[in-house]
């Protein structure tokens, strides 16, 4: 993985110093709330509802034992002893204190760690697929061109103070793992008819309170033209997105209003304007960049393991974890581990201080050290030998991470809503807990089979609610909690934005409308389908029936 | 100058955060801070409102807390009106940090 060199060593710890005067001076009265809280929220720091909290940047989501260990030491040393993955693949913590963020922040630089571009409206930490570098159907490793953007983009001048925040992801596979269509700007590495690997690039994508799934920008561009390409569109959106209205300054709206080919006009425009070459990346470069993310010494192994297969038969919690948990490496006799963090009684994406430590220790003795955070709240260990699988599931195990929901109906994505956000109008984490009590059977929810439900506490939708197989959004009705259901959302490679049902329902009502959802899908399901093609299929009309009418 | 306006209707408390800490805190009958909604200063005297409004511009003038508002409280239950601050008294209704939110007492430097 991407290592700091000199320069990044020297920016990062110099933004450190930097915020702890600034913590001082605000402390002294020097800075105003006013003038601070720009500056706060430059390294990641927002204060919520009952307290401040962090967002630590996890560039495209790979991290490595030693960071997360000392993840581990901040959740107890600072915090309360715990942190919460995000749907950007960052981690955060909920309880820190102002006068230790700057502590917190030198002791992240230790580990090649900061929180910059976590916040602001500025271009964010890019995101990108989990199972990069092991995934059987990638055409390369996409963080390689991750890390050529976080380069571009931390502390780009021109693009510091953007209209709004800006969202970039990168795949390599026709398979979507981290929902590319819902970003500002989404990056797909394909091959072209010539057998050239270059770009397809999406624009406009978004979800908030004005859901909108990208559009097609440029079909193929070539790899050397990605930074002046991009540099050409940042700066359209730059002259022309909106900052009158924060509501409407996300380059979706200037792209939806415009309308897609206008807005590719006035970009081809700039770029004819630009001197590519004054800001594309060498080759050399290039090659410095990608040679971080070198496979790991890998072994020659066969595909199949006989002890791995036979533990398969014998023990049948191992298989059904093996089944949801464990996907396809493209190394033979290796595997892609993915560790949920969805027990039936918890909080999406939380993870303890002793959790860290173990997720540490095992990505140390059994994948090369190394972590992946996912978008939809989960960990992965990229690169694990078949052979291990059964002695690292009974390490999850003794540790309460044996989760085998992955891809499955209590496998929930759900922000942290009114139990910690101050923008929130409704809580998301009992709801999420009492679905996955009430579908807590491992054999219907293998029964049920893929299904993406999706939750968020208030509009802006941080929950990904719009592109849940099931959304579901959580708002105040005259003083009290009340849910609208959505269904048909796809954050996958076939994109959609989910359909509003109709009226909400209290926190009571509402799991027993899940449930009539759910059964009326396995009564008119054909064969295996999955919840999202029946939707597709029959429509919302039966669905619409068993929420409103049956009740 | 001041932002700090009470625009509710019936009796108004005073809250905020805690400056360097963060902890949810509302402005006592002594014109401190608490980190308990219990020992909120509760009135709808119009004199008194103002000089609740007072301490709140002077404690976010000394950097003691950010982010000072009044809420609106019911006379019938004493809790706050809002959703939203009646579940703010409180902290979360799941907390998976050590100690459990019922035990935790948040550090409140100043009041």
């Amino acid at each position: 993985m991407y290592r700091y060199d000199e320069f990044d060593h020297e920016f990062v710890r110099a933004r450190t110093r930097q915020f702890r005067g600034q913590v001082e001076r605000r402390l002294k009265g020097t800075l105003t709330e006013d003038q601070f809280k720009p500056l706060r929220l430059m390294n990641g720091l927002y204060l919520q509802l009952h307290a401040y909290m962090l967002r630590v940047a996890i560039p495209y989501g790979t991290f490595n034992a030693t960071q997360m260990r000392q993840l581990a030491m901040i959740a107890d040393k600072y915090d309360r002893g715990y942190g919460h993955i995000t749907t950007r693949q960052n981690i955060q913590f909920n309880w820190p204190e102002l006068v230790d963020v700057p502590d917190i922040l030198d002791d992240l630089a230790d580990v090649e760690m900061h929180a910059i571009q976590t916040s602001g409206n500025c271009i964010r930490n890019v995101t990108s697929d989990p199972w990069a570098g092991a995934a059987a159907d990638e055409l390369e490793d996409p963080r390689a061109t991750a890390e050529l953007l976080r380069q571009w983009s931390s502390l780009h001048p021109e693009f510091t103070y953007l209209p709004r925040k800006f969202k970039i992801a990168v795949i390599a596979s026709q398979k979507d793992r981290a929902v590319l269509k819902a970003h500002d700007i989404g990056i797909q590495i394909i091959k072209n008819d010539l057998d050239q690997i270059g770009y397809k690039i999406f624009v406009g994508g978004g979800l908030g309170r004005t859901p909108i799934i990208g559009k097609e920008l440029v079909e193929f561009l070539p790899r050397i033209e990605l930074l002046p390409y991009l540099e050409a569109t940042m700066r359209v959106y730059n002259r022309y997105g909106r900052r009158d209205n924060k509501y409407k300054a996300r380059i979706k709206i200037l792209v939806t209003e415009m309308g897609i080919d206008a807005f590719k006009a006035e970009v081809d425009d700039e770029y004819s304007y630009l001197s590519p070459s004054d800001i594309a990346v060498s080759k050399d470069e290039i090659a410095r960049i990608t040679s971080y993310f070198a496979p790991p010494a890998f072994e020659n192994l066969a595909s199949s393991d006989a002890d791995y297969e036979r533990a398969r038969r014998k023990n049948i919690d191992f298989a059904r974890w093996a089944q949801n948990n464990v996907a396809r490496h493209k190394v033979d006799g290796y595997a892609i581990v993915n560790i949920s963090l969805k027990p039936i009684d918890g909080a999406p994406g939380d993870i303890t201080s002793a959790q860290m430590r173990v997720v540490a220790d095992l990505a140390e003795k059994y994948s090369f050290g190394e972590i992946r955070a996912t978008h939809e709240q989960n960990l992965v260990l990229p690169y694990v030998k078949k052979s291990d699988l059964f002695a690292l599931y009974m390490s999850l195990q003794d540790n309460a991470l044996q989760a085998d929901n992955i891809g499955l109906i209590t496998d929930i994505i759900c922000c942290p809503g009114m139990d910690y956000c101050a923008l929130a109008t409704a809580r998301s984490i009992p709801v999420s807990q009492a679905i996955a009590e009430r579908f807590s059977d491992p054999v219907r929810q293998q029964t049920i089979g893929e299904m993406k439900i999706k939750i968020s506490g208030c509009i802006n939708a941080c929950g990904h609610h719009h592109v849940g197989h099931i959304g579901i959004l959580g708002l105040e009705k005259a003083g009290v909690e009340s849910y609208q259901i959505k269904l048909g959302g796809d954050g996958s490679e076939t994109a959609a934005i989910g359909d509003v049902t109709g009226k909400g329902f209290s926190q009571d009502e509402l799991i027993d409308a899940i449930e009539r959802v759910v059964d009326l899908y396995l009564n008119n399901r054909n064969d295996n389908e999955r919840f999202v093609d029946t939707y597709r299929r029959i429509g919302m009309g039966p669905f619409k029936e068993v929420l409103y009418d049956a009740a | 100058m001041s932002t700090l306006k009470h625009k509710g209707k019936g009796p108004q408390a005073i809250t905020a955060n805690g400056l360097r800490n963060g902890p949810v805190v509302y402005l006592d009958p002594n014109y401190q801070w608490s980190t308990s909604f219990d020992d909120a200063l509760i009135s709808e005297d119009p004199d008194i409102i103002e000089k609740m409004r007072h301490a709140g511009d002077a404690a976010e003038n000394a950097n003691l807390v950010v982010g000072v508002y009044f809420i609106d409280v019911s006379a019938e239950t004493g809790l706050p009106v809002r959703y939203r601050e009646r579940f703010r008294t409180n902290g979360p209704s799941y907390d998976p940090g050590t100690p459990p939110h019922d035990s935790f007492v948040p550090t409140f430097i100043g009041g």
